[in-house]
């Protein structure tokens, strides 16, 4: 085994270790408890097979014209010698040796994951065993973490009750991880044949090229789903043996989120509308069937679909990057909550009774509230707009940002007109022709399901009006603009008014979720219109794909419903998706669900998705081209029809 | 939007003239005000002449912390136009390393020994503290950034604030939810006064570092074979590598460089504020990247200005105005509007900034 394989070899034990070590860190063996060791192997052995296999594919796929494996990322320039031999060699020794070289490469791998795990974890039970405590430092290193690690009781490690046998045995562990890493990859080229397995897979997945038996399997499910949910919600009938709301409500996410697939999946035309139809049939009816927990979540989920359509304006389509969306959201709710709230700011209540107007009851309902708080909002828009007309792109985001908090600041510290802090409490709740449908209904709708319900209905009218000005002519000013604002401007499209229009309409969908999302608080508090709502609004919509209304539904699922989901693991909620968030635009960085007019601009939709090469042509002319004499990548991919 | 083409476009020059004059009397009319709030305030209130100086003091300590995190975003902005939305957290995680630096000094009596030890020990400690954040900022461009170099520009930015959110909530996991507070030496803690203006050690020694390391800084891009390479990229990727710059290593030296300067920053901080905690890179982080806009972004004497402005604005505006000092954000990003928009490129944009934006 040469030099550089074993010091390949060693390096990639080392990441293992890295990771694992970061894992033992933020507690994750604790919470495995008993197969902890077992796990981290496996995770181990994946990581290993993920770099073997990596390896030894690079050349071949190099060859075959698919996307350069960005994680080691060679510029055009590079790719001399030096950087050709490096994958190929270790490719060689696979088909040379047939088997061996992989399997050591796993072995030594695995060995140095290995000792390193035992070492670390045999200072964690020693020093716990002297009585040192490490968790005033290291808050997750207790003995019942560090007694999972190594696969004996708390009690053993306080008594430093800890055989020597158990750190070998670690060391084992991970040495036999890495060699089934090798075996799988070495396997008589099965590692390779299934690699490209996978690649097909995911590319007939995204390229919705399923054959007919499966494209109808895959539109039955969300109907199926539904079924499925709704029996779940008589009586007596449990999942699983449990009766866990959070089930249901994965449930309710896949079934969504499958729906908008189907829907894409069908054939347009007379399909499409039944498709819809029925589809359309199954998610109103939903809040009649879930209970207030899932509609609950269900209904932040639609309230950030409005966000993220009305964000989508301003950002996916007049291309204006906006980082405090927050602030139009906020302004909404706030101007629901002086209409609807009995706590009136003494100016309010003093303005009220000048006018001889009672301020204990509330000023105006639901419905006749929208029309101000969508008015507010655009005003606040426009007010916003005007100053940053000038402003292009990171400028942009900062004074949007910095606007966003200045909102936020006002309301925590203007006590007078916004109770401050404390918030205003007791919004009241929507009503149709006097009644709560939820009194109407005989329990049937839960106060959850009825905002549930709203929200639904919102997010169609405002997901068909936003797709509606995005093929208008107003639409295509915003893409010229978006485009180069100097040409947009010299084939005709009024700047000012473009703009302003895209800050105006993109505020009221704003303010009108804002409204509903006061009225699903029922308290409201300045905490609550933190930057991080803007920034949730803006990762989900490019989560779920820029442009796309189904792919914002499907950001929203997945970034405002998944965590809801994760609550059982509370602790790891966020870095989770953090991460997830990370992975997710190196992946796949234009969204789950790509925007149709982006789709058509690239020859390739899976390849545009790749190199991002319209979207550098929209934004910056001079990127590009640095973009096109760095990109290797890219520029193999024009070639390849 | 009947309109003809060129009517059109003569309709659009129109607004912008007239949206230019509109700003040029905004403008007018807000520095009036100010200059009128600001007198009235000060014939009114009657503060004596020593607040101000402390008070202008204590703006320029910040400004100095600013100055260092506001560095890191430029230098990486110049280079890659990418906002580095975690540099923040990259500056915690050098306060949060110097912390446990002291801790191991101070368990080993080094604090409480003759000054030289104490001063020796002090730079250990940013040193360590400095190491830590090169070491998460170099990681961070390897497994967020690098892959995403040829993305769109939203990307690498959502991929930023992922990686923000995960090294924030990271930290809460591995070292727990209560915050860490620095203790400091003896031979820091007290301060000197001149007549009434009380200036403590820490702040003049926060001052004077960030300028030695500003200094360096300088020295380093406008002096060094490494500085040419890096402006070379920054003006040109293509042609600089055609030059035979190797860009990646310039890229990965760019984020040495910031990260170093916010893991000084994140242990200074540490020092004046007395804790830090998983969320303390935050808000700083957010105020530097203010700085460097104001400044006007990718400009590397634009952030320091624009930090050292920034953080008197925030220490005097409040007494200024007379409105409570809950309001300096709301000053300091009011400012920040105002600027943008009477310069769109920020103090000192210049036209590379503009091509760039």
């Amino acid at each position: 085994m040469p030099l550089e394989t074993a010091t390949g070899a060693v390096r990639t034990g080392l990441i293992a270790f890295a990771f694992l070590s970061y894992l033992i860190l933020i507690g994750i063996p604790g919470r495995i408890g008993g197969p902890a060791l077992p796990v981290l192997a496996l995770i181990a052995a994946l990581f290993f097979w993920l770099k073997l296999r990596r390896e030894s594919n690079e050349p071949s796929r190099e060859a075959t014209g698919q996307r350069q494996d960005s994680f080691d990322d060679k510029p055009g320039w590079e790719i001399g010698p030096r950087a050709a031999s490096k994958g190929s060699r270790l490719r060689d020794l696979l088909h040379t040796h047939s088997g061996t070289a992989p399997i050591l490469y796993g072995l030594l791998a695995g060995l140095t994951t290995g000792l390193l795990i035992a070492i670390v974890s045999g200072i964690f039970a020693a020093a716990m065993g002297n009585g040192i405590a490490i968790q005033p430092v290291l808050d997750k290193i207790v003995p019942l973490n560090v007694a999972a690690l190594i696969g004996v009781s708390p009690g053993q490690i306080a008594q430093s009750d800890v055989s020597f046998i158990r750190f070998i045995f670690q060391v084992l562990l991970f040495a036999g991880a890495g060699v089934l890493a090798g075996l799988t990859a070495a396997g008589g080229g099965y590692g390779l044949k299934q690699a490209a397995f996978l690649d097909r897979l995911t590319t007939h997945l995204s390229g919705a090229t399923l054959t007919s038996a499966g494209r109808f399997a895959g539109m039955a499910l969300p109907f199926v789903l539904l079924a499925y949910i709704a029996w779940l919600g008589l009586p007596g009938v449990t999942a699983f043996g449990t009766n866990e709301g959070t089930v249901r409500l994965l449930l309710t996410l896949i079934a969504t989120g499958s729906g908008l697939f189907t829907l894409r999946l069908s054939r347009p035309g007379r399909e499409q509308m039944a498709v819809a139809v029925l589809l359309g049939l199954g998610v109103f009816s939903m809040p009649f069937i879930l209970d207030q927990f899932q509609n609950s979540v269900m209904g932040l989920v639609f309230i950030f679909v409005m966000m993220g359509l009305g964000l989508n304006i301003v950002v996916g389509y007049a291309g204006l990057l906006d980082l405090g969306y927050v602030a139009f959201f906020a302004i909404g709710a706030y101007t629901y909550a002086f209409l609807s709230a009995p706590f009136s700011s003494p100016y309010i209540s003093g303005l009220l009774i000048l006018l001889g107007i009672s301020p204990e009851s509330p000023l105006l309902g639901y419905w006749m509230a929208l029309p101000v708080a969508m008015l507010t909002a655009a005003v606040g828009g426009i007010l916003l707009g005007i100053p940053v007309l000038r402003l292009r792109g990171d400028y942009l985001a900062i004074v949007t940002l910095g606007f966003g908090e200045i909102i936020r600041l006002f309301m925590l510290n203007l006590g007078e007109l916004t109770n401050g802090p404390r918030g205003i409490l007791e919004i009241s709740q929507p009503a149709l022709f006097g009644h709560t449908p939820v009194d109407v209904t005989f329990g049937l709708l839960s106060s959850q399901g009825w905002i549930f319900l709203l929200a639904l209905v919102s997010s169609a009218l405002v997901a068909f009006v936003a797709t509606r000005l995005n093929e208008s002519r107003l639409g295509r000013a915003w893409f010229a603009m978006q485009e180069d604002e100097d040409v947009a401007e010299a084939t005709g499209v009024h700047l000012v008014r473009t703009k302003l229009l895209a800050f105006a309409i993109g505020a009221t969908f704003a303010g009108m979720a804002g409204q509903l999302y006061a009225a699903r608080q029922i308290n409201i508090f300045p905490e609550n219109f933190s930057l991080f709502v803007s920034i949730d609004a803006l990762a989900l919509i490019i989560v779920g794909g820029i442009g796309s209304p189904a792919g914002i539904v499907l950001g929203a699922l997945a970034l405002k419903g998944l965590p809801e989901v994760l609550r059982g693991v509370d602790e790891y909620r966020i870095v989770t998706f953090a991460a997830l968030l990370v992975i997710m635009m190196i992946v796949r960085p234009d969204g789950i669900l790509p925007s149709a007019r982006r789709r058509i601009q690239s020859p390739d939709p899976e390849e545009a998705g790749a190199a991002g090469e319209p979207e550098l042509r929209e934004e910056d002319p001079g990127l590009r081209e640095n973009g096109e004499a760095l990109a290797k990548g890219a520029g193999v991919r024009e070639e390849d029809p | 939007m009947t309109s003809s083409p060129v009517k059109a476009q003569a309709a659009g020059t129109d607004g912008r003239a007239a949206l230019k004059q509109f700003t040029r009397a905004l403008g007018v009319a807000i520095v009036l005000l100010v200059i009128w709030r600001v007198t009235t305030v000060g014939l009114a209130e009657g503060y004596p002449v020593s607040f101000w100086i402390s008070q202008a003091l204590n703006g320029l300590v910040l400004g100095g912390v600013y100055a260092l995190v506001a560095l890191g975003y430029t230098l990486v902005y110049g280079i890659l136009f990418m906002i580095n939305f975690a540099h923040g957290e990259v500056m915690m995680i050098g306060g949060i390393t110097g912390f446990f630096a002291l801790q191991f000094a101070q368990a080993r009596g080094w604090m409480e020994g003759p000054w030289p030890v104490v001063v020796v020990a002090l730079l250990l400690i940013m040193f360590v503290g400095m190491a830590a954040s090169v070491v998460i900022g170099v990681t961070l461009e390897r497994l967020a950034y690098r892959p995403l170099r040829q993305a769109p520009r939203l990307v690498p930015l959502i991929s930023a604030i992922g990686a923000s959110l995960f090294l924030q909530y990271s930290v809460l996991l591995i070292f727990g939810v209560s915050p860490h507070s620095y203790r400091k030496p003896a031979l820091i803690s007290g301060g000197l006064r001149l007549g009434d203006v009380f200036i403590p050690y820490t702040g003049a020694i926060i001052f004077v570092t960030s300028i030695l390391l500003m200094l360096a800084l300088f020295f380093i891009i406008q002096r060094t074979k490494l500085g040419r390479a890096m402006r070379a990229v920054a003006e040109d990727r293509s042609t600089a590598s055609l030059m035979g710059v190797d860009v990646n290593a310039v890229i990965v030296v760019t984020f040495m460089l910031g990260s170093a300067l916010a893991g000084a920053a994140g242990v200074m901080l540490g020092f004046h504020n007395t804790v830090v905690k998983f969320n303390s890179g935050f808000i700083p982080g957010l105020k530097a990247f203010t700085a460097a806009v104001l400044g006007g972004i990718g400009n590397i004497p634009g952030a320091m200005f624009g930090a050292l402005i920034l953080g008197l604005i925030e220490a005097i505006g409040p007494s200024a105005l007379g409105i409570p000092t809950e309001y300096k954000d709301v000053i300091a990003f009011t400012l920040l509007v105002l600027i943008l928009i009477f310069r769109p490129t920020g103090l000192f944009g210049e036209v590379l900034s503009e091509k760039k934006a």
